[in-house]
């Protein structure tokens, strides 16, 4: 069979900027079916084990755009990457000690898959996810802000992380006359806003 | 100068290799053609500075290889890490095995795969689906030129035919050369007033996107 002997050497520990969906799982097959759901172009499915999931976060540049994990213990690596960083979290099953607050749980593979099409699919005032990074307006000016990616597709929901990590994502949204902020919700997580509802209280 | 776009093909059956060298050769390719993993790093290894192949045919099951020392895996490893923008095909008889389909992917995450059972007739039906494929008003012909169909004009570049090849995916190049090349391609969709349009990611990153109205979008970092 086509195995390596290599380990440290596969393909999916490899360095990459291009939207990444990194999956945690014993033996793959959830994997398999993550990357069958996923529309031709919209991420990369990085299938990895527990052993080898921090390095393979590691590897997608600037951090895994969304983790997906069933089964397997979060890794002090990986809940590093959870806890500091706007990265969607999906679960199959039961939620293991590490998930940060945001994560969703799924007790169906069906569920799961779907909500993964409907990120990729987001539409928040015209902005979507561009084809393999960057979010693109609807006159077609692409923003590449690896954190505006994570708010678009986590809308309405949010990220409780500090508002320094959305910096970036605020300048472009700000920059280009989005009518979008980037605002701390009731719920204390950083969402996007639409300027017309205006400062919350 | 218009040099042959290579095709690096790994398939263990002798008789097999040949059909898809023919093939190629055929449709004014340049196979690179190996029956072993280890032959086809060779292979790699030696055009690693004079050419990139525009797409990688790999058999994953090699038994009959003549030599063992690597598999198809490592090949895969090594296209994942070196060759990203290059297209890559494996088939096995084995491939709606999830454990197949895992191994493969963890060698090369952006990996297309087909079923072996399906027969070379359906794996040559697929490679000339993806090699003369139409992208907004834009077709690639004979493998070796990109055609502007409203005016039938002609780009001949290898970096063109990789971005529609490539289509909708991102494309990473690896030169000073290669970037100039692909810029002055997006200017030449620009001059014809294509449906296309570049589309910069930075870093040397591109995609080809098809727009309903004329004239391009800016392309903004931020």
């Amino acid at each position: 069979m086509g195995v390596t002997d290599a380990p440290w050497m596969l393909g999916v520990r490899a360095p990459d900027r291009s939207r990444a969906i990194l999956v945690v799982t014993v033996d793959g097959e959830l994997a398999v079916a993550v990357r069958d759901a996923v529309p031709r172009g919209m991420a990369v499915v990085r299938d990895a084990r527990s052993n080898d999931a921090g390095e393979i976060a590691a590897a997608c540049l600037p951090w895994p755009w969304m983790v997906i994990g069933s089964a397997v213990p979060v890794t002090p690596a990986l809940a590093l990457v959870l806890g500091h960083r706007p990265v969607l979290v999906s679960w199959l099953g039961a939620a293991p000690d590490g998930l940060p607050a945001h994560a969703q749980r799924f007790d169906r593979p069906a569920a799961l898959l779907a909500s993964i099409v409907t990120a990729c699919a987001a539409n928040v005032g015209g902005m979507r996810l561009a084809p393999g990074s960057g979010v693109e307006l609807g006159d077609g000016t692409l923003l590449r802000s690896a954190a505006l990616e994570s708010l678009v597709a986590a809308y309405p929901r949010g990220f409780a992380l500090p508002a320094r990590t959305f910096r970036a994502a605020s300048s472009a949204l700000a920059r280009h006359a989005t009518g979008w902020v980037a605002q701390r919700d009731r719920d204390a997580g950083i969402t996007l806003v639409s300027d017309a509802v205006g400062p919350r209280q | 100068m218009r040099a042959n776009p290579e095709v690096l093909i790994l398939e263990d059956d002798a008789e097999t290799l040949g059909e898809l060298q023919s093939h190629f050769k055929r449709r004014r390719f340049h196979p690179l053609g190996a029956r072993s993993a280890s032959r086809a790093l060779s292979l790699l290894e030696n055009n690693r500075y004079s050419s990139r192949p525009v797409l990688a045919i790999i058999d994953w099951d090699l038994g009959k290889a003549p030599d063992t020392s690597a598999s198809s895996g490592d090949v895969l490893s090594r296209l994942a890490r070196e060759l990203r923008e290059c297209p890559v095909i494996v088939y096995s008889q084995n491939i709606d095995a999830f454990n197949v389909r895992s191994q493969i992917q963890r060698s090369h995450p952006r990996a297309l795969l087909h079923d072996k059972r399906d027969g070379d007739a359906s794996l040559l039906e697929r490679i000339d689906r993806m090699l003369d494929r139409s992208v907004g008003d834009l077709r690639i012909h004979d493998g070796t030129v990109v055609v502007h169909v409203p005016t039938l004009q002609q780009h001949h570049h290898r970096e063109a035919i990789r971005l529609v090849v490539h289509h909708p995916d991102i494309v990473t190049f690896h030169s000073d050369t290669a970037t100039k090349a692909v810029r002055r391609f997006g200017e030449w969709l620009l001059r014809r007033e294509s449906t296309v349009r570049l589309v910069s990611h930075g870093n040397r990153k591109y995609r080809l996107a098809v727009t309903a109205t004329e004239g391009a979008a800016p392309d903004v970092e931020a």
